[in-house]
């Protein structure tokens, strides 16, 4: 065994260490320890010349081991770990002792602090002398990618990685591209033609040569890691394999079953419709009652499925825009009709939708409220000598009167739910969802594409309800993603992994059901458990679930946490 | 009792001046502002509310607009320009057609045209009963001159003739005037099922008398400063119109005289003042409806309009009779005083049952009404934190 070299170096972190820990007697008492060839103190370990100290002195007095004693390794240990691969040493030759968070910023007695400090360092220097030399790892990426559902998200990432000269293959699970912007009249706010829209992207994508489309076609289980994908897709009753590197997921939505609200009593009363029964009644171009007659009242009812216990928690962002579009629509429709607004709260958020509903407000349409969490309109079936088709009755939340409203026709702006099958798409993609069966992404905030799931995207409404602009920015936001990926050419993956010896391992298979990356693979033929190392994270749940010791944490090895432990306790005696 | 929407009634409003108000969303801002406020009295928020949702009921029997002393803070502070001073005003109007149950003052709001012509009909007649019942002052004028140089006006115009058809009219008005309260009563009172009026009741009002007679005290709260001007001349022109209303219905033998006296007799004295006070206000309302420089002159019905021209009128014919008389011009005399009645009449019979007059009678009782309302509810307690007028 090679001789071991060690060099320790005390951080003062200005005053934040070096207030409450002694640094200088701390790092003086350590070089009576054994294996330690130098013992420094810094004001800033992290400097340049902090840095430049340790790279002099690793080659002047041939050090093989580093540990400093200073912050977090949150904070610096990537730093040291490159000053050590400049002075020529492998970078996993390197431990931290943390005695700012976990000594000198906790602690007010400095005796206390300054002994455990020095604890905290024997422990570290403890374990250095295990480490082993560990060698980072890449793998090159596939630039094809694979996008799942071909709406206007998926559309729109697959026009913009194919642009860029990449390979999509874009699965739908329908016979047509489009998805429900396809279903739509009109968009909202600005009322321009969803389907000139549309049509114009999809003939784009079905003329690319580099987006191969695939539809009425379904996509089981996705194997592999980022940059080597691969799966079978059926279609049309025949099986293809293909590989990819990256994976978009835009399955889209699911409008609200607007039948489960029975006050409404859609699918009972024949002129209670949708919102997207609307649209296709609109682009039809002659609005009228299922008897064919023109409606004189049309009464338009919000948060239908939305923002309600009984169903979904959720706003759906999107129909209050749509109800106004609607409601414009109608107006130049039927100019004569009373066009009646029933809503709960008016979410005109984003460009040019205050605007819509300012002038919308303008024209000559009778605004009213409801409660949306407790007191829904009741719609029935208006009796014979009424004016009217329906009834919708309910207590007015401004007024507080108890009304009755009469329509001919009622619009039920149902609300965006996650698809059906989200949770299959989510196993078989390896990504998870939240309580209302959204997509998680990775960070709400700084990462709003990415998942948990390297090389995994998701996009569009299977994340969260949006409107057609959020959508295909997210959709290009996940393209920009992955052509970064692409562009690199080659992904580095961890290697603080596990690793299983064959020879001890017994089979038992505990190690795959704890491991939450689905790392761990059972062989057959040899009767032992294999680790993907390039989906492994390192977490170590298998290595201290193996009941038998064979699984080794590279990195946290056992005997490197038996030595640290035995480390922090050895100088007990000696203060 | 589910009331129906009716999105109608907003554009039957329109014909009383309303404008729209389809921007108001409701915010509140206007009770807030508003120094009428009482708790639980959602005002003018809720009047609104029942307007853009056409409840032809509550708004019938809505008592709310008459309490309403237009300063205008809750229009100027409007976020959404809503105006819901200006549909205050707009719903008087309506409710003075509702509760004049002859249906005339609906035509008349509805119709300028039906207006300007009952004007023109009424002043014919006037002018036809005139020529038959008075004697134009031919030949030599001295006959019709007084021993003191004044014109002898009841020797043309007894005023036993004219009196007779002072109490003709005022009869007729008095009877249409009251009928209508009535309804209004009916209307605001008896109709409304959760209160328990008994006859005790009436006479509690009565004893914030002071409150009842000087509602306008509220104004003192209010942004606008020029009101305080606006109110005095405002409280000056009834005064004065209804001195001389008094004074031709119940004292014409006294007023109307051959005799010219002294500069200072209480006659002449009382009329210069009523005189001032009428063209001081006629002055100062025409200005601020012309320059529209504060809230409740901003937006003029025609009906305002109409009212103002008349008096404008009778008081410039009122002088030019006076004047006339004093310097012993009896043809003068005579003719302009046909063209004061021409006008005098049409004006009172037009405006006070059926038009913007009748406020001057609708606002004392909507005010009774409304502490009767407050004190029936607060006696019964029986939603202690919610006393609702309506």
């Amino acid at each position: 065994m090679e001789e071991k070299r060690i060099g320790v170096y005390v951080c003062w972190c200005g005053t934040n260490i070096a207030a409450m820990v002694d640094v200088e007697k701390v790092a003086s008492g350590l070089k009576e320890l054994p294996d330690i060839v130098v013992s420094k103190d810094y004001k800033y370990m992290c400097s340049d010349p902090g840095q430049d100290m340790i790279i002099q002195d690793i080659k002047n007095h041939n050090l093989n081991r580093i540990v400093v004693a200073a912050c977090s390794p949150r904070m610096h240990e990537i730093t040291f770990r490159k000053a050590l691969e400049n002075a020529g040493l492998n970078p996993y030759m390197f431990e931290m002792a943390n005695i700012r968070e976990h000594d000198s910023w906790v602690h007010t007695n400095r005796a206390e602090a300054t002994r455990k400090a020095r604890d905290l360092i024997a422990g570290a220097v403890s374990k250095v002398k295990w480490h082993e030399s560990l060698e980072k790892r890449s793998v090159p990426v596939n630039p094809a990618t694979l996008i799942i559902g071909g709406g206007i998200a998926g559309i729109s990432a697959a026009l913009e990685l194919a642009n860029a000269g990449k390979q999509v293959y874009l699965i739908e699970r329908k016979a047509l591209l489009g998805g429900t912007v396809s279903a739509l009249d009109l968009t909202s706010p600005f009322l321009n033609s969803a389907r000139q829209m549309i049509d114009h992207k999809i003939k784009e994508v079905m003329d690319h040569r580099l987006i191969k489309v695939y539809l009425n076609s379904e996509v089981e289980q996705i194997f592999g890691y980022v940059g080597n994908f691969e799966t079978t897709i059926r279609y049309n009753k025949r099986e293809t394999r293909l590989n990819f590197g990256n994976v978009i997921v835009a399955t889209g939505l699911k409008p609200f079953d607007a039948s489960r609200v029975t006050n409404y009593g859609y699918g009972r009363l024949p002129n209670v419709i949708t919102a997207l029964e609307f649209e296709q009644v609109l682009k039809d171009g002659v609005i009228l009652t299922r008897d064919g007659r023109e409606p004189k009242n049309v009464a338009i009812i919000h948060c239908v499925g939305s923002r309600n216990e009984d169903y979904n928690p959720y706003c759906s962002r999107t129909c209050c825009m749509v109800a106004l579009k609607f409601v414009n629509q109608l107006k130049s429709a039927l100019p004569k009709a009373t066009i009646i607004d029933i809503y709960s709260d008016m979410r005109s958020f984003g460009k040019g939708c205050e605007e819509l509903y300012s002038d919308t407000s303008k024209k000559n349409v009778m605004f009213l409220t409801f409660d949306h969490k407790a007191d829904l309109p009741q719609i029935r079936q208006a009796s014979y000598d009424d004016p009217c088709n329906l009834i919708i009755e309910f207590k007015e939340k401004f007024s507080g009167e108890p009304i009755e409203v009469p329509a001919d026709m009622v619009i039920l702006m149902v609300g965006m739910e996650a698809h059906e099958n989200a949770k299959q798409v989510a196993h078989g993609v390896g990504i998870s969802m939240c309580g209302n069966r959204f997509f998680i992404e990775r960070h709400p905030k700084l990462d709003p594409v990415a998942t948990t799931t390297d090389g995994v995207y998701v996009v569009g409404t299977c994340q969260s309800p949006k409107d057609i602009p959020d959508s295909v920015s997210q959709a290009r936001a996940a393209a920009a993603r992955i052509l970064a990926t692409i562009l690199a050419g080659s992904v580095s993956i961890e290697v603080t992994t596990a690793e299983v010896n064959e020879k001890i391992c017994c089979g038992c298979q505990t190690c795959i059901k704890v491991c939450p990356y689905s790392a761990i693979s059972y062989s057959q033929e040899k009767k032992v458990s294999a680790v993907n190392e390039i989906i492994c994270k390192g977490c170590g749940t298998c290595g201290s679930t193996c009941p038998t010791g064979a699984i080794k944490s590279k990195h946290f090895t056992d005997i490197q946490i038996l030595s640290q432990i035995e480390g922090l306790m050895s100088l007990q005696e000696v203060y | 009792m589910s009331q129906r929407v009716n999105l109608d009634l907003k554009k039957e409003l329109f014909l009383y001046g309303a404008k729209e108000w389809n921007q108001c969303f409701q915010c509140g801002n206007c009770t807030a502002t508003c120094h009428t406020t009482e708790n639980g009295f959602f005002f003018p928020r809720k009047t609104v509310r029942q307007v853009l949702m056409g409840l032809k009921k509550s708004l019938q029997t809505n008592i709310d607009p008459w309490l309403c002393t237009y300063c205008g803070d809750c229009s100027r502070t409007c976020p959404r320009d809503a105006n819901p001073a200006e549909m205050m005003m707009s719903i008087r109007r309506y409710l003075i057609s509702v509760y004049d149950w002859t249906g005339i003052s609906k035509l008349f709001y509805k119709s300028k045209t039906l207006e300007v012509t009952s004007i023109i009909v009424l002043s014919i007649i006037v002018m036809v009963l005139y020529l038959i019942y008075t004697t134009f002052p031919s030949g030599d004028s001295s006959q019709w001159i007084g021993p003191d140089g004044g014109a002898l006006i009841n020797k043309m115009a007894p005023w036993q003739t004219i009196h007779l058809g002072d109490w003709l009219m005022a009869g007729a008005l008095v009877f249409l005037v009251i009928t209508n309260i009535f309804y209004m009563w009916y209307k605001i009172i008896y109709d409304d099922k959760s209160l328990k009026v008994g006859f005790i009741d009436y006479l509690k009002p009565f004893s914030k008398l002071v409150k009842l007679i000087n509602p306008d005290v509220k104004y003192a709260k209010c942004d606008e400063k020029k009101l305080t001007t606006y109110w005095v001349l405002h409280a000056f022109l009834a005064l004065s119109y209804g001195t001389l209303f008094a004074i031709i219905v119940f004292f014409l033998d006294w007023f109307q005289t051959d005799t010219v006296y002294p500069f200072l007799h209480p006659q002449r004295i009382l009329g210069y003042i009523a005189t001032i006070g009428l063209t001081v206000g006629i002055i100062y309302f025409y200005t601020n409806r012309t320059l529209k420089n504060m809230e409740n002159s901003k937006y003029s019905h025609f009906t305002d309009w109409t009212f103002l021209i008349l008096l404008f009128f009778t008081t410039l014919t009122g002088i030019l009779l006076h004047v006339f008389r004093i310097y012993g011009l009896p043809q003068l005399t005579y003719v302009t005083y046909m063209l004061h009645l021409m006008v005098l009449v049409p004006m009172l019979v037009i405006e006070v049952p059926f038009s913007k007059w009748s406020h001057m009678i609708y606002r004392p009782f909507a005010l009774y009404f409304a502490h009767l309302k407050k004190m029936v509810i607060e006696k019964s307690k029986t939603i202690p934190h919610q006393p609702q007028y309506n």
